[in-house]
């Protein structure tokens, strides 16, 4: 019985030490950040909304009153290596300075590609009430036909006939032959711009997003002033808008 | 010496799991307030529904229990006078009672007659057109709509959280007193994911504890030959989105499911509904344009257009049926009335 006295408190401390730690066997990986910006831009000068004024392909005058999309599923990957930000989600908004960057952990490698979905990804559209970028009051889901508006862009043009001159694009859908989700693999410019992450250094990739784009292949805002639905319109605009983004500048530290 | 070495055991395992508790990380979450864990039973002898609505929601007394007072409170909508209850009505099977259109904010009609609501765990997609593709994001659309509750989430957000009761509610269902809009959607799936209906006649005679009269069981075996296909047991729906032959209203202009999938091919298809309670949610129909039971057996006998090109194939020639045939289908479909759910006090008002 002696010996159960002393072995009863050795297990007791005993415990104490490994019941609190942390898998410690493999040393954690050296880590550092990556963060991206978007800047958004009509044919190169910084889109201003309600005051810019902005000509599109077909020649006809427009202004811009909200402008914003859902980035997510982000990642950097090279040949053999991939940091995925978890719980990806974006929603960037020109009226929000705050929400034009975000930021993610990365190992402490170099990268030759970021990737990301221009939406949200159709797991998410299906999976009930969403929070934080994803909430509905960022009046980005549509509440006749779940779903979230991948991409929104509402102005107006005298081109336009409808009501007070309005143009509005709420780009949606997420299943079958009008699917607006669009995958976008960027390669990072040149060699010496890869991205190259230190351990607990923050590298950017800086982004333009270019608004005119949507408008190309001759989207008029005479014929085709409103898109809130899903549908082929819909798929127009997104095919046009997935080659919006060019990356302009990688910066290590 | 015994007793010794059993207290010696027993405080190491105390021990043991306070050590072992301590190390759970303590998240936001205050771990003062306590939860009850429910559990979704599903009928004997029906199917599992086919995606668990209530995968990322655990069940809980608390959150059942706030989604039972948010269903009843007229914060929800614009005006305080339109509730989720106000065209959900427990008497009617959470339908509105005998009328084709419900009520809205500043005297508006809906555009659809509002259906019961119950065994909504089986159903994959809800409103007449299937547009909406989970239970949690469905409040958002009748909130919203402005000839309905007319508000806008951020209002309703905004009433809940200076409200002298709803912030320890949520913090009862969720451990904190913050309020969101998840939360909220989160707790009104559980109190209206857990409404089933289960308990009819037509139920008990499933279980051998009643009997069928003759004209039940008449109507009952002709249910089985000539309705069964689309309005499947135990749910007496299929789910599946249809054309019964319903000339379109020029008011209304509804088309229905094509509205959300753009295909001219479900032009004027819509939701099979089930019949369960049938007897209850008069007035039939997406636009609540028949009014009885006899009205809808003799839409599909005599009245169905055959014309229109997406009419249901099983259609075509109508569903032949005498007028006994119809007396006996008017009595089988009233033993789908289940009053145990009518009446049970867990869903009624707080």
């Amino acid at each position: 019985m002696k010996v159960l006295k002393i072995i009863l408190p050795l297990l007791v401390t005993l415990l104490a030490f490994v019941s609190c730690e942390q898998n410690a066997d493999a040393p954690a990986p050296l880590q550092g950040t990556v963060k991206v910006t978007f800047s958004n831009k009509v044919k190169g000068t910084n889109l201003v909304l309600n005051t810019g004024s902005y000509i599109n392909n077909t020649g006809e005058t427009y202004s811009v009153k909200k402008f914003k999309y859902y980035i997510s599923n982000v990642s950097v990957t090279n040949i053999d290596k991939a940091a995925t930000e978890v719980e990806s989600y974006h929603l960037i908004d020109q009226s929000n300075a705050a929400s034009l960057s975000f930021s993610f952990t990365a190992n402490a490698e170099t990268y030759s590609h970021l990737n990301f979905i221009i939406g949200v990804d159709s797991l998410r559209n299906v999976s009930g009430a969403q929070t934080g970028a994803l909430d509905p009051l960022n009046d980005m889901f549509w509440t006749w036909n779940s779903g979230y508006i991948m991409a929104k862009l509402e102005g107006t043009s005298p081109a336009s006939a409808q009501v007070n001159n309005k143009i509005e694009y709420h780009i949606g859908g997420f299943s079958g032959p009008n699917n607006v989700l669009k995958k976008i693999n960027i390669t990072l410019p040149i060699t010496a711009q890869m991205l190259n992450i230190r351990a607990n250094k923050t590298s950017e990739i800086f982004i333009d997003a270019d608004v005119d784009k949507w408008f190309s292949n001759n989207i008029s805002f005479a014929t085709e002033p409103v898109c809130t639905t899903p549908g082929a319109l819909a798929k127009k605009i997104a095919d046009n808008y997935m080659n919006m983004f060019t990356v302009t500048n990688v910066v290590n530290n | 010496m015994k007793l010794k070495i059993t207290i010696y055991l027993f405080a190491f395992v105390l021990l043991s799991i306070v050590l072992l508790e301590a190390c759970k990380k303590s998240d936001a979450t205050d771990n003062t307030s306590k939860t009850t864990p429910l559990t979704f039973t599903i009928p004997a002898g029906w199917p599992q529904p086919a995606t668990n609505i209530f995968a990322s929601n655990p069940l809980t007394e608390e959150g059942f229990q706030l989604g039972r007072k948010l269903f009843y409170d007229g914060k929800l909508s614009k005006d305080g006078n339109f509730p989720c209850a106000s065209c959900h009505q427990q008497f009617a099977a959470f339908a509105t009672f005998d009328h084709d259109f419900s009520h809205g904010f500043n005297n508006a009609f809906t555009t659809r007659n509002a259906p019961g609501l119950f065994n909504l765990a089986w159903m994959p997609l809800l409103h007449w057109d299937g547009g909406i593709n989970h239970i949690e994001v469905q409040p958002l659309a009748p909130i919203a709509a402005p000839n309905e509750m007319a508000e806008t989430i951020e209002n309703v957000l905004a009433k809940l959280r200076t409200d002298s009761n709803y912030p320890n509610l949520f913090k009862a269902a969720y451990g904190s007193t913050e309020i969101n809009s998840q939360k909220m959607l989160k707790a009104l799936a559980q109190f209206m994911g857990t409404m089933v209906s289960s308990n009819s006649k037509y139920d008990k005679v499933q279980r051998g504890e009643a009997t069928f009269t003759t004209a039940e069981q008449s109507g009952y075996t002709f249910f089985k030959s000539k309705c069964e296909a689309c309005h499947k047991e135990p749910l007496f729906t299929d789910n599946s989105f249809r054309n019964n032959g319903l000339a379109v209203n020029s008011f209304l202009n509804d088309f229905g499911r094509k509205r959300i999938t753009n295909l001219s091919s479900d032009s004027l298809k819509f939701k099979v509904p089930s019949l369960r309670n049938v007897e209850l949610t008069f007035p039939y129909m997406h636009d609540g344009r028949l009014y009885s039971m006899r009205d809808v057996l003799d839409h599909y006998s005599t009245n169905l257009i055959t014309t229109q090109p997406t009419l249901d194939p099983l259609l075509v020639s109508r569903i032949p049926m005498t007028t006994t045939d119809k007396n006996n289908m008017v009595a089988f479909l009233r033993t789908l009335t289940d009053t145990v759910f009518t009446k049970n006090p867990r869903f009624k008002q707080p």
